[in-house]
């Protein structure tokens, strides 16, 4: 069997004179979580539907365990998936739904117990259109369960969410990865990206602009770690003094580091001169900040 | 397609069917409430068009020309009276609602350029009356149409007595199950673009049901609604309103295969119309576009005969009339004569539309 369970080559997809998917590539290996990341619009969607076969793609080669999703009519029930708009026939509940589910998927899953695993158990019997904006949500990733499948699409699964739903989500998400299951997750949140996966793409106007491990595309794109100061004046001359470059703020100073270590001794010299602060904080930046900054940096250059 | 997959979805659709309050007044208890308003209506009395007793006076070409369109237009059952027989004591004796004499003159009259008179009769409520001269009209002003350079020569005049025996209902029940079938088109008209809209279909393709099953599903789960509903209706058409109709193993199998062809249009249809409306105004809009005309023109409510010509032409090309009137011939008159011709109709065309239906309506995203 080979390692990868997803292959994407050189993959366009045009909507009209729109380029929605602009040549890219990208593989995903068997038990990994791999996300998309990128703005509204970038193409993470149109991709993701290309390869669960309901969207047909311009050009490129796609390969989804092995066959083409456009053609093949088996692998669907490989497959879990979670829309990014997930809706379901409005008068269902979610043990209607799951129980159809698994009865065209020809899977023998324990309703109850997908249910409680996506927290959704109180609610089995309520009428779709009755359920709560997250608990549809939840309802979608028990349907893409429901199956056991050996890939899961997850588009989105925890925009419009409470950050305790959210942390439930992740929780189901570490569940199915310890399953070894394959994922394909796009979100707007980083740090969702930063927790669950191995490796990240991040894609803009319809290109990847950058892949690799979270930790990779912040190495590859951080300026410097930086340590905030609140306190009182003297406190920014205090480290110019010490020869670090500094930026005064309106309630903090802001000291761009070479080294983290420098931050230790930045502190241990304020506090040896007795200098006037409240707080200092440690700021890496993360893969949102870097994020921000590509996609930024990109619009910027379009702008000139 | 897999059985597994249609039932499946046939347990799906029908639970969240029977939680819809509007889908069940729409399928059930509205044609019963069409039923009693009809019923007020009519007063609940009336006529059989079946049967139309005619004693011909004045026998010649011309007469006899005259009740063979009549007979032609497939609305009455012609039975002769001879001569000889006192016409007045037949329509008391037998109950006649509908009796039409054509007086001795009658011919010379018409020969000589002037009008041809002929009276109406029979024992029926003044609204039956009314009816059976409408229909009788209607079919006259269409046989003066065809007689060349002799425009408006057959008058017909009214002389009814007495109260009826046979009932309305009788006439209207194959209209309501017209009714209830063509609620079928209505709920495809609603719910392919609503499904469509809010990305049900492909979130159907991701449970590996396909758009055929899907179909499938549909038509049985709508037919065992509407044999519930018709059921209910007939069985109160029967009760209620005292209605006789031919209720018999073979014209009872009949009626469910005419309905089943009627649903597979109406769900074809209702496929292709819910494809072209994309927002909650453009499907009333093409819903009731369809519907009304279709309704009217079919003689779902009304006989055609009193329609013009020309509507009487258009009506011939919509399924909806094969489909009542094959079920007036068998629920009503018990005649298998034009059945075969009415049902291979209504059978091409279902096919031709639900295959057409089928090609068109995709569940990919585009
Ligand atoms: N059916 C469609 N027809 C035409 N254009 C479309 C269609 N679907 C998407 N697009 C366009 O293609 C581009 C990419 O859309 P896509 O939905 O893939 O973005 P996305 O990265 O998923 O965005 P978001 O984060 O907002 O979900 C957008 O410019 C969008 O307007
Ligand atoms: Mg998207």
């Amino acid at each position: 069997m080979s390692a990868e369970v997803i292959e994407v080559r050189g993959l366009v997809k045009k909507y009209g004179d729109l380029v929605a998917v602009n040549g890219i590539d990208f593989s995903i290996n068997r038990g990994e979580v791999f996300s998309l990341l990128g703005p509204n619009g970038a193409g993470k969607t149109t991709t993701v539907e290309i390869l669960e076969g309901v969207r047909n793609r311009s050009s490129g080669s796609v390969t989804v365990l092995g066959e083409d999703p456009e053609k093949s009519k088996s692998l669907i029930y490989r497959l879990g998936i979670l829309p990014q708009d997930f809706s379901f026939v409005y008068n269902s509940t979610p043990v209607e739904a799951l129980a159809f589910y698994r009865k065209t998927l020809g899977s023998s899953t324990d309703i109850k117990q997908i249910l409680e695993e996506v927290e959704l158990e109180e609610k089995s019997d309520t009428p779709y259109q009755k359920l709560s904006g997250g608990q549809k949500q939840k309802l979608g990733l028990a349907m893409a369960m429901i199956n056991d499948p050996e890939v899961l699409f997850l588009d989105e699964p925890t925009s419009g969410l409470d950050p305790r739903a959210r942390r439930n989500i992740w929780k189901v998400i570490e569940n199915l990865k310890k399953q070894g299951k394959s994922i394909l997750l796009t979100t707007h949140y980083l740090e969702e990206a930063e927790l669950l996966a191995q490796r990240v793409a991040i894609m803009n106007k319809g290109k990847i602009i950058d892949s690799g491990t979270p930790m990779e595309i912040v190495e590859r794109h951080h300026e410097s770690d930086r340590l905030i100061i609140r306190g009182d004046g003297n406190i920014e001359t205090m480290i110019r003094d010490m020869g670090f470059p500094v930026r005064r703020n309106e309630s903090y100073v802001e000291v761009n580091l070479r080294n983290i270590k420098d931050a230790t001794e930045i502190v241990n010299l304020l506090y040896e001169k007795k200098a006037n602060f409240e707080d200092f904080t440690l700021k890496r930046e993360s893969l949102e900040d870097v994020f921000i900054k590509m996609v930024g940096e990109i619009e910027e250059d379009e702008a000139e | 397609m897999k059985p597994s997959n249609i039932s499946a979805y046939f347990v799906l659709h029908a639970k969240s069917y029977f939680r819809s309050r509007s889908a069940i007044f729409f399928q059930i208890a509205f044609p019963v409430i069409l039923m009693l308003l009809f019923g007020a209506i009519f007063g609940g009395t009336s006529y059989n068009p079946g049967t139309l007793v005619v004693q011909n006076d004045s026998p010649s070409q011309v007469s006899w020309g005259v009740i063979n369109a009549i007979n032609d237009s497939g609305l009455f059952k012609i039975q002769v009276l001879q001569e000889s027989a006192n016409l007045s004591q037949y329509i008391v004796k037998n109950g006649i609602t509908a009796a039409l004499l054509i007086p001795a003159n009658f011919t010379s009259n018409i020969l000589s350029g002037g009008r041809g008179y002929m009276i109406l009769k029979g024992e029926a409520s003044p609204q039956v009356a009314n009816s059976n001269y409408q229909i009788l009209n209607g079919v006259l002003t269409e046989v003066n149409y065809h007689i060349e350079n002799v425009s408006q020569k057959l008058v017909l005049t009214t002389a009814v007595s007495g109260t009826a025996t046979s009932k309305t209902v009788n006439y209207y029940v194959p209209g309501l199950i017209g009714f209830t079938v063509l609620t079928t088109m209505f709920n495809m008209v609603y719910q392919v673009p609503n499904y469509r809209k809010e990305k049900i279909f492909r979130q159907f393709s991701f449970s590996g049901l396909t758009k055929s099953e899907w179909m499938v599903a549909n038509i049985l789960h709508s037919f065992a609604m509407l044999v519930l509903s018709d059921v209910i209706l007939v069985v109160i058409a029967i009760l209620v309103f005292g209605a006789s109709l031919v209720l018999t193993p073979t014209t009872i199998l009949l009626s469910g295969v005419i309905v089943f062809m009627g649903l597979i249009f109406f769900t074809g249809l209702g496929i292709l119309a819910g494809l072209v409306s994309d927002n909650e105004e453009t499907v009333s809009v093409v819903g009731n576009l369809i519907l009304f005309p279709m309704m009217f023109l079919s003689g779902v409510f009304f006989p055609l005969a009193f329609a013009p010509p020309y509507l009487q032409t258009i009506s011939k090309f919509l399924p909806l009339t094969y489909f009542i009137n094959s079920l007036n011939s068998i629920l009503i008159y018990g005649d298998f004569s034009t059945l075969l011709v009415e049902m291979i109709a209504l059978g091409v065309s279902s096919l031709i539309l639900f295959v057409v239906a089928a090609k068109i309506f995709s569940w990919k995203q585009k």
